[in-house]
């Protein structure tokens, strides 16, 4: 059973709305750049959204004080994908938000403070938790039903897509709203180095020469609904939301398996709940991180599914860096615009194939294709592996 | 050299939790990663870099690097003698 | 019709496995209290040093609920066992000690953030127990038995045979953890349901 999707928001290193990314990505113009906004200590190569945390408060029209990045991030693609809907008795509305941040990118600020003595401002603690993130956000935008957080590492995003979808499927909801969102922090930049996977150049997914991810932020959300729901609310589906799958690496806490077992599960289950075949996939939104490891073992999983028949794949990270938590969501968005306007994005900065498997991604937008069915994969630290498939509207 | 090494297994013990292990229970040309060794993994790979910047000031950038000065006690310690001076 | 077939309850004292005091906490001894428990379950598996306080309740938990019920794994095969665990913490308790090992210390230590992620425990539990279904982590404002419901149905609806559920509430000394095993068979054990959840969890009506 399909869910609907009919609505899209995304905020990140290209853009701030659902039509800046797909500008971007259709001028293969990426948001990789020094850090600017975040008080780092060194000049490290990430996909910042490009406005500070007062212009995000200011457009968002936010009064009550003090509200965390991620929570500004998250409102913003929220509110783009709630759009003009409404509120209403008749239907049982829910938001389920993934993060792995939460609120710590203002806490890491708090925490100088009261180092320094400097005036810490305690009230900022409230913001800390992830659930607090979630919650700001349903409030904001009058949520009240049900009220969700998960928190699966790089793979949250699709998670929280894929639970929204299974709560329409067992008539629990009628609509939700479904997605990540993730702030950079020196928190999470020091632990990728301290993980020595981070590059200092820019990343090169797929690349034989590929040494590491660059780290993004942002946020996106996607509106799923239920036929019920759809007659309510008169909105048009722009396309469906048809297989979802999760299964685990039993393999390290931070790595991969070099033969993508758990990669592969994911995949296989994503697209039997689809009820299509492995043939019928038009385009592969790829993890991709850019890591030794993740490309090899994705590579490999691909070769286990699809065989000779791979389809055109890519990964977007080159544009938005790795947003973490936001990743399964904000790759989700890019997947339903590739069925949309018919486009394959391309995988910046790749030159040659990895040894081991041969495999080439797309390099160049490909425009006015049949993009009938997209596979996005998000494979998470602790082994946590996800895979969706986004198929037309029928 | 010897009182290197006796550290070096103390440092080692400490930062890497390795509660059970004594110093006495680790060879000098034991294999560290190896599971007839001592069993160490790729996260503990890393924290043994940490450990040389920590304690040894020295840096290791490039990781496989450290494959190669990580292999025993006996290597390790002889990488620091050179890397030292 | 699933019933919950073992549980454990842990606080910062005592281990009970379905509603016994197994273990309780030796005031004197040298060691932690999660060092005694895992010297109690005498096993063989120094990676449990390299845990942080979340990934070792979970585990501990899991191991108790194993010992007593050694055919467990063997029954079912590797992706037929779900993973459903959450916290209100996250990974604040390792959060915490990351944080100070980069901002004070100034030496960011990979191996404590391999574990600022909550659902690093599911990564252990599935490495133990070669463990390949299904596996998910939530984080709420309190304890939510209607999570643990909603979402082991779900699992249990969609290929699953067996969830093995837990809340692990670990803080700065705080412990408030129970995992519980939810299987379809017939009859053994409490029925999977709301009140049998909080009954499991042991620490009152916390809903």
């Amino acid at each position: 059973m399909a869910v609907r999707i009919t609505g899209l928001g995304i905020i990140s290193a290209i853009g701030l709305t659902v039509a800046e990314n797909l500008f971007s990505l259709e001028n293969s113009r990426s948001g990789i750049a020094p850090v600017k906004y975040l008080d780092s200590k060194k000049d490290f190569l990430v996909g910042e959204v490009k406005r500070s945390n007062a212009e995000l408060a200011d457009h968002l029209g936010i009064k009550s004080l003090p509200i965390s990045r991620t929570s500004l991030l998250g409102l913003a693609a929220a509110r783009e994908a709630w759009g003009t809907n409404r509120h209403t008795k008749e239907l049982r509305t829910g938001i389920i938000s993934a993060t792995s941040v939460g609120g710590m990118d203002t806490t890491e600020q708090f925490y100088e403070d009261y180092l320094d003595k400097n005036n810490p401002d305690y009230t900022v603690l409230k913001c800390h938790d992830s659930g607090n993130t979630t919650e700001r956000i349903a409030a904001e935008l009058g949520i009240s039903g049900y009220i969700n957080t998960l928190s699966t590492a790089c793979s949250s995003g699709a998670n929280a897509i894929m639970l929204g979808a299974r709560l329409i499927e067992q008539g629990k909801l009628d609509r939700v709203l479904v997605g990540g969102t993730d702030a950079l922090t020196n928190f999470t930049i020091n632990g990728f180095r301290s993980l020595m996977i981070y590059d200092d150049q820019w990343c090169r997914p797929f690349d034989e020469s590929r040494t590491g991810l660059n780290l993004g932020e942002g946020a996106a959300f996607l509106l799923l609904e239920s036929d019920k729901s759809v007659r309510f609310s008169g909105n048009s589906t722009i396309c469906c939301l048809s297989g979802w799958a999760n299964a685990a690496d039993a393999y390290h806490q931070t790595a991969s398996s070099p033969e993508g077992t758990g990669a592969t599960m994911a995949i296989q289950n994503a697209i039997e709940v689809s009820g299509l075949s492995a043939l019928d996939i038009s385009y592969v939104n790829a993890h991709g991180t850019g890591t030794k490891n993740n490309d090899l073992s994705e590579s490999t999983a691909m070769i286990n599914v699809f065989g000779d028949n791979i389809p055109d794949f890519s990964s977007t990270k080159p544009f938005t860096g790795h947003t973490l938590a936001a990743a399964g969501a904000i790759e989700a968005v890019f997947s339903v615009l590739a069925i949309q306007k018919g486009l394959i994005f391309p995988n910046l900065n790749y030159k040659t194939p990895i040894a081991e498997t041969g495999l080439e991604p797309i390099t160049e937008l490909q425009k006015d294709q049949p993009v009938l069915a997209v596979l996005s994969n998000s494979f998470g630290f602790g082994g946590n592996n996800s895979s969706l498939v986004f198929s037309v509207y029928r | 050299m010897e009182s290197l090494k006796e550290d070096l297994k103390k440092h080692i013990i400490e930062q890497l939790n390795l509660e059970d292990l004594q110093v006495s229970d680790i060879d000098d040309d034991a294999p560290l990663f190896s599971a007839d060794g001592v069993g160490l993994d790729s996260i503990d790979a890393l924290e043994l870099i940490v450990l040389m910047e920590k304690f040894y000031g020295i840096q290791v950038t490039n990781p496989d690097e450290g494959k190669e000065a990580f292999l025993t006690i006996n290597t390790m310690a002889d990488y620091i003698e050179k890397k030292r001076i | 019709m699933s019933f919950i077939t073992a549980y454990c309850q842990i606080s910062e004292v005592t281990c009970s496995v379905n509603g016994n005091v197994v273990v309780q906490k030796n005031e004197q001894s040298v060691d932690t209290w999660f060092k005694q428990l895992y010297k109690e379950l005498a096993l063989e598996y120094p990676k449990f040093y390299k845990m942080d306080m979340l990934a070792q309740a979970g585990f501990l938990g899991s191991e108790f609920i194993k010992k007593g019920y050694p055919d467990l794994i063997p029954s079912y095969s590797d992706d037929e066992i779900a993973l459903l665990f959450a916290n209100s913490e996250s990974s604040a308790d390792t959060d915490i000690r990351f944080r100070d090992s980069y901002q004070d210390r100034k030496s960011p230590s990979p191996s404590l953030f391999v574990y600022t992620l909550p659902n690093i425990v599911l990564g252990e539990l599935a490495i133990r127990n070669k463990f390949y279904g299904e596996n998910m982590f939530a984080v709420f404002p309190k304890f939510a038995p209607d999570f643990f419901l909603q979402y082991g149905n779900i699992m249990l609806a969609s290929g699953a045979k067996a969830v093995l559920a837990g809340w692990l509430g670990i803080l700065e000394g705080r412990v408030e953890v129970s995992v519980f095993l939810i299987e379809e068979n017939n009859g053994d054990g409490l029925p999977f349901n709301k009140e049998n959840i909080i009954q499991c969890a042991g620490w009152g009506d916390q809903a």
